[in-house]
């Protein structure tokens, strides 16, 4: 890599260009913290019990809980057991959303979760290892009046965790369990405006269902889904990044293609990392507000997965190309030791997506945490990305730690060098520990703000704040990789002044990147001067 | 009961609306059912005018609210039944009187009783209302935090809407209020400061269901991971709720009024009471006799345990009157074969137990 725009710079561009980069990070954090609302709603139901008085009729009844066909309800279970009706006809209705509103395409995904509130009964307890089945259904209707189609239907099981916190004595019946929350549904659009959930729990004895998972009062459901503030204000910071990545992506690969030598394996990496984060950045979630395209959620975990990949693959290569030893690596071969836990882990992290969210295309109520074999297999999976994970950092430290034993070597042989072999030792320096710097505080800022986010989550209960932070949390860190990958093309692209120079030592024929980073550098007129400048102050700090 | 009624009648025939207001109460909307509002769509003001023990300003609420009204007569149902089962073991054991005044004269008196009794009702309408938010039954439940109904879709699809434990501790704080607030005694009386003990006793029943429902939160990032987090308040049990309150009960703050028109402590020695606690300014009336002054039922003819030592055992509840001994026979399902709802198959079984009554 030669001679790089940041080695060239005088120092007050240099902080132009960082001040700027700033002014542009803060404004990030301040679109989400001021203008978006919180990224996501949870809107709770509680399931209206509806006696199913149509089931001989069979399943072309929806029992809706309010409105104008609402159906035949009963307030608690007391009244069912006077009245003489079975658990079988009892179904469970819930519409989302609540009276007077509408879903809309803005929601982007809506992912419900199922409480059940079990009470306390000495001789109808919770049985151990209790499962309880479900029998759900999902309609929809875009409006009031038309009649409700399927959508989905499913028969479920999910494992009940509950613990009675009371001594299991006669005085305490009536008292609720603490029950897990169970999850239910998931969709990755929300194309229609009303939905309707009908939940049955079967009992058959003969077969064990729902048998043992003592006295449920009612079934509890959570909605969540993400805000359309929210939406609106991602959707314009990603209409607004795209261009302003592209086409630094492409001013940076113009650069590269204007010199006579071949591209070497950083500058691809570089490129290659502004390509994941365009991907990334292509709004094509506009067309979710039109189209009912389920496989939105999948196809944005992919595009992200990607970046990450990529981005763990850069500071690598990165790592390895200004080690200073005397090897010569410039092939992506060279670092299978390192990329290859990458590759792996974000395969298995694309597998159990693949199994949780592409299931969940055909059958939305489907979890891959509800049976035992489904948990094994998905912990296996996140365990080996985890293991591989931890290798990489592994890898990475050591590599880091190998660059600075090496720094600190040669810039104690750096007066003894000739001057040449000095600034180009020095550019590398200060290139290194640059990026070093920035991905540094990146890195930091990203974690800081991760548990800034969870932390005041946790505590939340009355005030409004902790809102801002979440949006300001996604929004701010959202924009500071864009800049983070904006200012690595910028910075790191060829010097415009090295051009000239370039083609003219194009005839001699020095082909490997090292020699050719040398010759750029020296018979440069006023870099080497503005490198020697950068690094001694680099020097003095 | 019907010749209380016939009483309150006359008592209304001769215009004596003081002592009228003074007995009845919102509670008797637990003891009247309420009529559902969707049969009452075009006359719909004589549902509220219909309705007994309504303050004015409480009439009105029901006019703007009134979907709203027969989910407070179920509060006020659970927030009764609540009660009696905190007080099943005591002496004043929270017995309801008759349909108007609920409990009797016994909340004339600003004892610790009646500071439970204001506080668990409260609260029971609070917990009633966001229950009732959740089911769908009131249409201007979360969004309505502002009072825009034209930008109701709007904030929706912006922002979502307001938690329903906040709309129903809003309406409570409204309605119930709405009684103590519309009078206006002089600084310093006895009835500012009932009506002062009353406010403070409201306050603490809606912060304990607001203080007793958690935080649950759901993490839903990329692939399931926890970049994403969402959170909710859900209620806690109503039982639960009792048992704080019956809590605050045990450590209620003895009370008087000042010149300046505040509640302070008798007792200067305490710390004074928070917005959560209980305070009262009366001693509680005896409750072992019948006695018309103050309402007292007295505990002739209750059920008593004769092993117990607590307030349960026949010693102390029967007051030193002692108690008759008499066999019944119960009879009773068991061996029930039950399934998450109601019970399929049952025996019956008849039991000889020895049970014990005040004298």
């Amino acid at each position: 890599m030669a001679g790089a725009i940041i080695e060239n710079m005088s120092t007050k561009k240099l902080c132009l260009v960082g001040g700027i980069l700033l002014i542009f990070q803060v404004i990030a954090f301040l679109v989400g913290g001021l203008i978006a609302p919180s990224p996501t709603t949870a809107v709770p139901y509680l399931s209206v019990k509806c006696v199913d008085i149509w089931k001989n009729h069979h399943k072309t009844k929806w029992l809706m809980p309010w409105g104008l066909n609402k159906c035949e309800k009963i307030r608690d279970l007391d009244e069912a057991m006077s009245r003489q009706i079975e658990a079988n006809d009892i179904v469970f209705a819930v519409h989302i959303p609540l009276p007077n509103k509408e879903m809309s395409s803005w929601f982007q995904f809506m992912l419900v979760i199922l409480q059940l509130d079990i009470a306390f009964k000495k001789n109808n307890e919770i049985k151990d290892n209790a499962e309880v089945t479900l029998d759900v259904s999902l309609a929809y209707r875009d409006d009031m009046s038309s009649d409700w189609k399927e959508m989905a239907h499913a028969i479920e099981t999910r494992k009940l965790k509950c613990t009675f916190a009371s001594p299991k004595t006669i005085e305490h019946e009536g008292r609720y369990y603490d029950c897990d929350v169970l999850p239910l549904m998931e969709i990755g659009t929300v194309a229609h405006k009303f939905y309707l959930i009908n939940i049955r729990l079967p009992v058959n004895e003969r077969k064990l269902t729902n048998v043992g998972i003592g006295e449920i009062k009612d079934i509890r459901l959570v909605s969540i889904h993400q805000n359309g503030g929210f939406t609106k204000v991602w959707f314009a910071m990603k209409t607004f990044l795209t261009p302003s990545i592209f086409i630094i992506m492409v001013w940076y690969w113009r650069r590269i293609k204007m010199m006579t030598r071949a591209p070497v394996l950083l500058e691809k990496v570089i490129f290659a990392l502004g390509i994941s984060m365009t991907f990334i950045n292509i709004p094509v979630e506009w067309f979710s507000i039109g189209f009912d395209w389920t496989w939105m959620l999948l196809f944005g975990d992919i595009r992200q997965g990607i970046f990450y990949a990529m981005l763990l693959s850069f500071w690598i290569i990165f790592c390895g190309e200004h080690m200073m030893d005397q090897n010569e690596r410039n092939r992506l071969s060279g670092y299978w030791k390192q990329v290859g836990p990458i590759a792996v882990g974000a395969f298995c992290l694309f597998i159990f997506d693949m199994c949780e969210r592409g299931v969940q295309l055909k059958n939305p109520f489907y979890s891959i945490w509800t049976t035992d074999v489904g948990t094994e297999l998905a912990m296996a999976f996140i365990i080996v990305a985890g293991i591989c994970l931890c290798l990489y950092f592994l890898f990475l430290c050591f590599m880091v730690f190998q660059v600075f034993r090496n720094i600190s070597g040669k810039q104690s042989s750096l007066p003894a060098m000739s001057k040449a072999r000095r600034l180009h030792y020095e550019g590398l320096i200060f290139r290194f520990k640059f990026l070093m710097l920035i991905t540094l505080a990146c890195a930091a800022m990203t974690i800081i703000f991760f548990i800034v986010s969870q932390v005041t989550e946790g505590h939340w209960k009355w005030g409004d704040f902790t809102v801002q932070v979440n949006s300001a949390f996604f929004t701010g860190i959202y924009g500071m990789w864009n800049l983070y990958v904006f200012a690595l093309m910028f910075l790191y692209a060829p010097s415009h002044k090295n051009y000239g120079e370039d083609q003219s030592n194009g005839d001699l024929g020095i082909n490997t990147g090292d020699e050719l980073q040398l010759t750029t550098t020296i018979t440069h007129v006023d870099g080497p001067t503005e490198v020697y400048k950068l690094a001694r102050k680099e020097a003095q700090e | 009961m019907a010749g209380m009624r016939l009483l309150l009648t006359a008592a209304l025939l001769c215009s004596c609306t003081q002592l009228l207001a003074e007995a009845n109460s919102w509670w008797s909307l637990a003891m009247n059912p309420v009529q559902r509002p969707e049969m009452y769509i075009i006359g719909a003001q004589p549902v509220c005018s219909q309705l007994p023990g309504l303050s004015p300003g409480q009439r009105k609420l029901c006019q703007l609210y009134q979907e709203h009204m027969v989910y407070i007569g179920e509060g006020a149902k659970s927030a009764i039944k609540e009660c009696q089962f905190q007080f099943r073991q005591r002496r004043w054991n929270c017995s309801t009187v008759d349909n108007t005044s609920v409990f009797g004269r016994v909340m004339r008196i600003g004892s610790r009783e009646t500071a439970f009794t204001y506080a668990v009702s409260a609260a029971g309408v609070v917990n009633a209302i966001s229950r009732a938010c959740r089911e769908g039954e009131l249409s201007t439940c979360g969004c309505s935090r502002t009072a825009r109904p034209k930008d109701l879709p709007r904030d929706w699809l912006w922002g979502g809407c307001g938690d329903n434990v906040e709309y129903g501790y809003r309406f409570a704080k409204e309605f119930v209020d709405a009684r103590e607030r519309e009078k206006n005694y002089a600084k310093g009386s006895e009835e500012q400061a009932r009506t002062l003990m009353n406010l403070q006793n409201n306050e603490a029943g809606r912060r304990a269901v607001y203080k007793l429902a958690d935080v649950a939160c759901k993490c839903h990032g990329v692939s399931g991971s926890c970049s994403l987090k969402t959170c909710w308040l859900q209620l806690a049990d109503f039982r639960k709720v009792g048992d704080l309150l019956k809590e605050k009960y045990d450590s209620a703050a003895a009370m008087r009024i000042s010149r300046k028109g505040k509640l302070e402590l008798v007792n200067n020695r305490f710390n004074s009471p928070t917005q959560e606690d209980l305070v009262y300014i009366d001693p509680s009336p005896d409750y072992c006799l019948r006695n018309e002054t103050t309402g007292s039922l007295g505990t002739q003819g209750r059920l008593c345990n004769k092993t117990s030592e607590g307030m349960d055992g026949c010693e102390l509840m029967c007051c030193g009157r002692g108690y008759d001994q008499f066999k019944s026979v119960q009879v009773e399902r068991c061996h029930c074969k039950f399934h998450w709802c109601c019970f399929v198959k049952c025996k019956k079984c008849t039991e000889v137990v020895d049970q014990y009554i005040c004298k």
